[in-house]
């Protein structure tokens, strides 16, 4: 029998997996669009342009299932999370609401005016809303980027015992002091440049295959630009998730033994029953650092020679590498919802005891906060299992209909014959 | 003294009511949004048939219209669902535990539907010259119209729970019985009786509720649809809109006749019996005690002679709030019940006009109702369309304050019921940290406002320049 933990940590992973390519590419048109533009207007090259304005139309789309499934995300997290989820909101309503007022309010009217306004304006003044575009989308990440942050290593937050909670203590959090929080800053430098890294190699596998058929000017400069923007900002993207395996390291212990294999040197032996991970991942680090390495080799065999063969695996690598480097960080966290800090876990068992910090600490597991007892959707799985397999169907069944809609809107190619006015 | 009867600090009257503005505006926009998609995307697929029974080029071109039409509202309303479920997490933060704890399966539910539709639909507006057998090309757009619709159920089956309390469920106030508190967040615990209870969210009342929703939500858009037809035909008298009017305004009488004589007559025992505190409140019965009310009586047991606890008869702070200018009564018998009425006359009559011209054009009386009823329809159809859904949605959501998950037991001592369930101030679902100062309220009601605007105006752009902008698919 598989543990409700492990069935809702696979759900939820299934919703990031299929989420967060989509929204990676989002966020990298989003800048991706108004320098292709610049770079178009300030040399004079009207292809530049066409390949902003044809990359555009997709913006929108992705933008619209990637959405999706950030509600099937935090669906998920209610429904599997719930107390979890719940205290997340409380605590964190600033960052969520930030969020969503650049996300949907203020990102979602850019993008569509982005779109409608190629040649209706001026040209900086467009390339001015495109960049406006590009910081609403930028937003959304520097926002949710603080959470996952947080649950690595949750810096502003105070713990009250309380003898009226089911918990045993009250959490309250300084959003101000959260922000300060070190293992932030890398994570979304590296979440910025892996998305424009990621959607610049998108661009360039798309634009080189069909290079290797129409030999048109339009697409040879999708494929190189792409390819140029992969390469830089992959490097960047690689600094700064260095840096972030640095900071893991010294203020996650349970991410960094998971991650690295072996308890970090700082971490008191006593510790180690309440930091072990549930899993350990350096494979997939020593694997998501061997496909960089490929991917890197593909991007300068791309520079040199277009090859379908190339071309393809670029396509399929590279949102493998973004999906295992997401998925490693996340399951690192396990057992933990929030990786309890060193520092605090001794103050809290100077101030308040042992047994209270082991209170805390198991307060701050997955398998704790699914709350099986009340959890009604894990209630009626069990006895209902049927549900369950039905819906990894009916999953199964969507992610190919997304992939062929995907391939579809690929292989189709619009060729407007009338500009409206 | 009932379940909830807390005591309310003054401090957060204000608070709630700006989450209550936030939550009202927002949800209004959203329902009109959605309700905006449910009905092009069903205009869609009956032109769609109507074109491949009648091979008439007419509603291949509507059909097409309606189905870009119908993704430009679904687009903006997923977004804006997610801006609603975003309130949800940040205003009414303890609701996300009742959905872990209780009524998470039509979110669960709904996660199917979104995919059928945010898949589906793409699908079917990208493949209009690509599928060649029209019949395939239109059961995926009845699969993406049915996505949609089962999303709507789902939504309205968890808004159906709030307002009356599914069997089987427990709403336990911990912090009275117990002493504790969820995470020292709510005080409230909401789980069911035995698992399989979850499934009676979609029990025989929730459906009745649900129906009720989706077909204000056809009735609304349908209306609109209407309204912007017969305001073309009166000035170009073309063949194709009087089609399309001949289809819509008999639909619209159609869906109207059913929704006020059934599915409203049944929602209406539906509140007497779950929430006669409610009742009291719509209706107007603003008194203290039992009181004869012949009206009612006859409406609810067909006699003249029973008797009604009025609305005072209940403590004032479980009573949902009638400020402004008793708000309830003019929302539920003025908008939703008189103006509903007025829809049905105007399709009703206008319907008989187009269906049997050929008869009622031989009376002078006849054509002077039509001319009239034609002349103020474009006007009249969509207003009173939209007030009726209006005073519907603000019945149902504000009837039921400070309450959600409610439900009415007999008080043994010979009272009115005791009302009870889940409170929606501190304690209840209101985050406990929440503060929204003026401006950033005025700033969410506004992009609340705003997007269903950007939604409409993107609808406008596309159909002026629909003939210019046509764009063909190639594959290459």
């Amino acid at each position: 029998m598989v543990s409700p933990a492990i069935v809702a940590v696979a759900l939820i992973a299934w919703a990031f997996s299929v989420h967060l390519p989509l929204v990676y590419t989002v966020l990298g048109l989003g800048w991706l669009l108004p320098t292709l533009e610049l770079i178009g207007y300030r040399s004079g090259r009207r292809v530049y342009v066409d390949v902003a304005h044809g990359l555009s139309s997709y913006l929108i789309a992705v933008y619209a299932i990637g959405g999706v499934f950030g509600t099937i995300v935090t669906v998920f997290l209610a429904g599997l999370l719930p107390v979890f989820t719940n205290i997340a909101g409380v605590l964190l309503w600033p960052v969520w609401g930030v969020a969503i007022v650049f996300g949907v309010a203020i990102a979602l009217p850019f993008i569509g005016f982005y779109n409608r306004t190629f040649g209706r304006v001026s040209p900086m003044r467009h390339i001015a809303i495109g960049y406006g575009m590009a910081i609403a989308l930028t937003v959304i990440p520097a926002m949710f980027r603080l959470v996952f942050a947080y649950i690595n290593y949750p810096v502003g937050t105070s713990i009250t015992p309380s003898s009226t909670s089911n918990t045993g203590f009250t959490l309250s959090v300084n959003v101000m002091e959260a922000l300060s929080n070190p293992t932030y800053p890398p994570l979304l430098l590296a979440t910025i440049f892996g998305a424009i890294a990621m959607t610049g190699i998108l661009v360039s596998s798309i634009h080189g295959w069909r290079y290797t058929s129409s030999r048109s000017e339009y697409h040879e400069v999708g494929h190189r630009v792409g390819n140029m923007v992969g390469l830089t900002s992959g490097v960047l993207y690689s600094i700064f998730a260095f840096w972030y395996l640095y900071t893991v390291y010294q203020y996650s212990p349970t991410m960094a033994w998971s991650i690295f294999g072996h308890p970090p040197s700082y971490l008191p032996s006593a510790f180690y029953s309440v930091y072990k991970p549930t899993f350990t991942l350096s494979w997939m680090l020593y694997m998501n650092i061997a496909l960089g390495l490929i991917i890197l080799a593909l991007l300068l065999i791309s520079l040199k020679v277009v090859s379908r063969p190339v071309e393809a695996l670029k396509l399929v690598l590279t949102p493998l590498l973004m999906d295992s480097a997401e998925l490693m960080n996340g399951l690192a966290h396990m057992p933990y919802a929030v990786v309890p800090p060193v520092s605090a876990a001794e103050v809290l068992i100077k101030t308040y005891g042992l047994d209270f910090t082991l209170n805390v600490a198991k307060w701050l597991t997955v398998s704790q906060l699914l709350t099986p007892e009340i959890n009604a959707l894990l209630k009626v799985v069990s006895v209902e299992p049927g549900l369950l397999v039905g819906s990894l169907v009916f999953f199964a069944f969507f992610n190919v209909l997304l992939l062929y809609v995907i391939y579809a809107a690929l292989s189709w190619r619009r060729t407007t014959t009338a500009m409206g006015v | 003294m009932p379940i909830g009867y807390i005591l309310l600090p003054a401090a957060w009257i204000s608070l709630l009511d700006e989450a209550r503005w936030i939550s009202a505006v927002g949800v209004l926009a959203h329902l009109g949004l959605a309700s905006a998609f449910l009905g092009t995307i069903l205009m869609a697929v009956v032109a769609e048939f109507l074109y491949i029974t009648r091979h008439d080029e007419t509603w291949r071109d509507k059909a097409r219209m309606f189905s870009v039409v119908s993704t430009i509202f679904f687009g903006v309303g997923a977004a804006f669902g997610t801006l609603v479920e975003f309130g949800l997490v940040t205003i009414w933060s303890n609701f996300i535990t009742i959905i872990g704890s209780a009524i998470v399966l039509p979110f669960y539910l709904e996660l199917f539907a979104f995919l059928t539709e945010v898949i589906i639909l793409p699908l079917y507006v990208f493949t209009w010259s690509k599928i060649k057998n029209a019949w395939v090309h239109w059961v995926i757009g009845l699969a993406a119209a049915f996505g949609g619709y089962w999303s709507a159920y789902n939504i309205l089956a968890v808004m159906a729970s709030l307002s009356m309390r599914p069997p089987g469920l427990i709403v336990q106030n911990l912090a009275s019985t117990t002493g504790k508190t969820v995470a020292g967040l709510t005080d409230y615990l909401v789980t069911w009786a035995k698992p399989t209870d979850v499934w009676n969210m979609f029990w025989w009342g929730a459906n009745v509720f649900i129906f009720h929703g989706i077909l204000a939500a056809a009735i609304l858009t349908w209306s609109v649809i209407s309204a912007i037809y017969l305001y073309g035909y009166l000035r170009e008298r073309r063949p194709d809109q009087m089609k399309v009017l001949r289809v819509t305004v008999p639909g619209v009488a159609i869906m109207t006749a059913v929704e006020g004589f059934i599915l409203g007559h049944e929602q209406g025992e539906l509140v007497f019996q779950f929430d006669p505190l409610k009742l009291a409140a719509i209706e107007g019965l603003f008194w203290k005690g039992l009181k004869v009310d012949p009206l009612m009586s006859l409406l609810v047991y067909g006699t003249l002679n029973h008797a009604f606890w009025g609305y005072y008869s209940w403590p004032a702070d479980v009573r949902p709030p009638l400020a402004p200018f008793d708000f309830l009564p003019i929302f539920y018998l003025g908008f939703m019940v008189t103006l509903g009425v007025l829809l049905g006359v105007w399709s009703g009559g206008l319907s008989l006009w187009y269906l049997f011209n050929g008869f009622f054009s031989r009376f002078n009386w006849a054509r002077a109702i039509a001319s009239f009823l034609e002349r103020t329809g474009p006007y009249a159809m969509p207003l009173f369309a939209a007030l009726a859904s209006i005073g519907g949605a603000v019945t149902a959501e504000s009837g039921r304050v400070p309450f959600i998950l409610v439900k009415a037991s007999p008080d043994p001592n010979g009272g009115p019921p005791v009302v009870s369930g889940v409170p929606i101030y501190s304690g209840g679902l209101i985050n406990p940290t929440l503060s929204l100062p003026g401006w950033l309220v005025a700033l969410v009601v506004i992009v609340e406002v705003a997007m269903p605007a950007l939604a409409v105006y993107m609808v406008y752009i596309y159909i002026k320049h629909r003939a210019v902008r046509e764009a063909q698919v190639v594959e290459y």
